[in-house]
């Protein structure tokens, strides 16, 4: 042991920095890691298997809660395959209100990744600063649905209610506020020199590796490819949208940390255009009682606030359920590219990597 | 020769099991509904079944002709009133916003392009709901995707996802597996699909797309499906030694690994008390039968 000998240990499955239940596996040479294997599987539910032995709108309580910070987003991606599934055309209305829930979900969903990542790494106090500003969305998303986090928010064919009385007020009034609280957390952090010395240079994926190993979203936009599915296959009114993509060449967790943080400015600017310009009309399709599908495979990939999330189904004929229901879990993905940022680099710079992965192991696991 | 050390057990007495013992496996359940048709979309499919049921809609058309042809003629003989000439009945057009997508000639540049470079390792090309698909020779799938990858007309630089559907109905071929791959400075999609047998291993993407590593580890834990020269082909969300693989059409959703109650070592009476609370749930009488 005092010699030049490798030491193995395991992070997790129960360490707080893996933000759930991962294990992962690491040889070490005195500080320096040789070695890196993520280990995962301890919250596998079989959400695949459940879905396809369930209807097509009983799937999407699950989608809640495989990653329960973005229940929303989830919820959009399972209903734009479902529609495309089954070739159900949504109202404008129904698009514009999900496109304005789905920045409402990822500003609270990168509000989460910022408190828990600063956290990690050792600046305890934003995270108070970010579950202040979360806690308004989670109002928001309680107004409009009537629960919190596991939103069930859409119906395949459009919505179920329409916006509450009420709403645009809340909205505004979270608007006028969310850029100086982004200001706040931005004095916290950008300038700090131990989170700059924490984060500069550490974790690198460069952009040839990222595209290899599929990893997607801020992670990707962190390496200087402007890939985000909302411009690149709009689905949803984001067509209609004017936002930029934020993207950053350093590549390490400097770079996501300020990718992210743009985003959420994004967000915002969305949802602001979304409310001014939120078309009158009918929220649900006119749809027969019972949904049956035909032959027919889809994969319908849309941006989570982790990255890609898409959903591989397929259609029997005359069937009340999908015959194969598959999601490709952007957490799932990115989490390969572990190895490739800790290796090399020092044990402690191990957790701001997965900090910087912004994973949820309830969706990594299904 | 027996260890000092070790407690001798006694063998267990041969006690029947009671007859009001809940049996899991034949719980209502665990019985499994095995799929009948094979919902591979098709376009040569598809175009032969509307063949076979526009002929069929015509022949029963023939048919209704005949039968009131033979109907006038008889009522003509014995001097009565002639039927009602009969109406082709028009498909009701229905008044909502589903309109299923059907299978379509492929029309694109991408899939003519690997078609030409493929030749007749391209089993079908086809459209459906906007998205490209093209099914290879499972022999040929990484010759396929090296072309996707490297050729400039193609350039699909992203292995997005990677699936596989168990279709136990299927003669041929036991399972398909789906290649999504992603083209980001082209801003396109292509499914590429190979159909495999029982115990054929195909070759693994990971030496093409890495991210193929993992996903390509999620097929085999869940439906069993091995990749040659794969760098670490174990399981990843089930434990190393589980049985079975669990999106496979003969795997029950419930029962499997359940341990069955013997109620003859509840001594509290708590665990009968929970399985006649779950039997009640599921309509099944498990009361005690009454002594006689």
């Amino acid at each position: 042991m005092f010699k030049n000998e490798e030491m193995e240990i395991n992070l997790g499955p129960q360490h707080p920095s893996t933000h759930g239940v991962l294990r992962v596996k690491l040889r070490l040479d005195g500080e320096t890691v040789t070695h890196c294997r993520p280990m995962i599987g301890y919250l596998h539910r079989g959400v695949e298997k459940i879905c396809e032995n369930q209807s097509f709108f009983q799937g999407q309580v699950w989608t809640d809660r495989m990653d329960y910070c973005s229940a929303v987003a989830n919820n959009l991606g399972w209903a734009e395959a479902n529609e495309k599934l089954l070739g159900i055309t949504v109202p404008r209305r129904a698009q514009y209100i999900r496109t304005l829930l789905n920045e409402f979900n990822r500003i609270a969903s990168h509000l989460i990744w910022l408190g828990t990542h600063a956290m990690d790494i050792g600046a305890l106090t934003v995270f108070l600063y970010a579950f202040r500003e979360r806690e308004d969305v989670l109002d928001i998303n309680e107004a409009f649905c009537g629960s919190r986090l596991t939103t069930t928010a859409f119906r395949i064919g459009g919505l179920r209610e329409d916006l509450p009385p009420g709403f645009e007020k809340m909205v505004r009034k979270f608007l006028a506020k969310f850029s100086d609280c982004l200001e706040e957390y931005e004095a916290l952090l950008t300038e700090n020199r131990i989170w700059k010395k924490r984060t500069i240079g550490v974790a690198r994926l460069s952009a040839e590796d990222a595209i290899a190993l599929g990893v997607t979203g801020p992670m990707l936009r962190a390496a200087g490819v402007a890939y985000d599915i909302r411009k690149a296959f709009p689905y949803a009114a984001y067509a209609e949208m004017d936002f930029e993509i934020p993207t950053r060449t350093e590549a390490d967790t400097y770079a996501r940390y300020q990718v992210r943080m743009a985003e959420m400015r994004q967000s915002a600017r969305i949802i602001q255009q979304c409310m001014d310009g939120m078309p009158e009309g009918p929220v649900m399709a006119k749809l027969p009682k019972i949904l049956r599908s035909e032959v027919n495979e889809v994969y319908h990939a849309t941006e989570s606030p982790k990255g890609e999330i898409g959903y591989y189904l397929v259609g029997e004929k005359g069937s009340l359920n999908p015959y194969r229901f598959h999601v490709r879990a952007p957490g799932f993905i990115n989490l390969q590219s572990l190895p490739k940022m800790a290796e090399g680099g020092l044990i402690a710079d191990v957790v701001a990597a997965i900090g910087s992965l912004d994973i949820v192991l309830g969706e990594i696991d299904r | 020769m027996s260890e000092p050390n070790v407690p001798q057990t006694p063998e267990a007495a041969e006690v029947p099991a009671g007859p009001y013992v809940y049996d899991y496996k034949a719980a209502p359940y665990r019985q499994i509904t095995m799929p009948k048709t094979v919902p591979l979309p098709s376009y040569h499919a598809y175009v032969a079944e509307q063949k076979a049921a526009a002929e069929a809609d015509e022949a029963k058309w023939q048919k209704t002709l005949a039968d009131y042809e033979t109907a006038k003629a008889k009522a003509e003989a014995e001097g009565k009133d002639a039927p009602k000439p009969p109406v082709r009945p028009v498909p009701r057009k229905d008044d909502n916003d589903m309109k299923p997508p059907v299978p379509q000639e492929a029309t694109d540049a991408d899939l003519l392009k690997l078609k030409e470079l493929l030749g007749d390792k391209v089993e079908e090309i086809f459209e459906q709901a906007g998205e490209l698909v093209c099914q290879v020779k499972k022999e040929a799938i990484h010759e396929a995707l090296a072309f996707c990858r490297d050729e400039a007309a193609l350039k699909y630089e992203m292995l997005a996802d990677q699936s596989a559907t168990h279709y136990p109905a299927a003669k041929d071929y036991a399972c398909s597996v789906v290649y999504h791959l992603t083209s980001i400075s082209r801003r396109k999609r292509l499914r590429l699909r190979i159909l495999v047998p029982e115990g054929f291993a195909p070759e693994s993407a990971c030496s093409l797309y890495p991210s193929a590593n993992w996903m390509e580890r999620e097929i085999y834990d869940m439906l069993g499906i091995r990749f040659q020269n794969h760098p670490d082909m174990t399981r990843i969300l089930c434990p190393e030694d589980w049985e079975g693989y669990p999106l496979r059409k003969d795997y029950p959703t419930v029962g499997w690994g359940q341990r069955d109650i013997a109620f003859r070592e509840d001594r509290g009476g708590m665990l009968e008390r929970i399985a006649l609370q779950k039997a009640g749930q599921l309509g099944i009488n498990l009361k005690q039968p009454k002594a006689d």
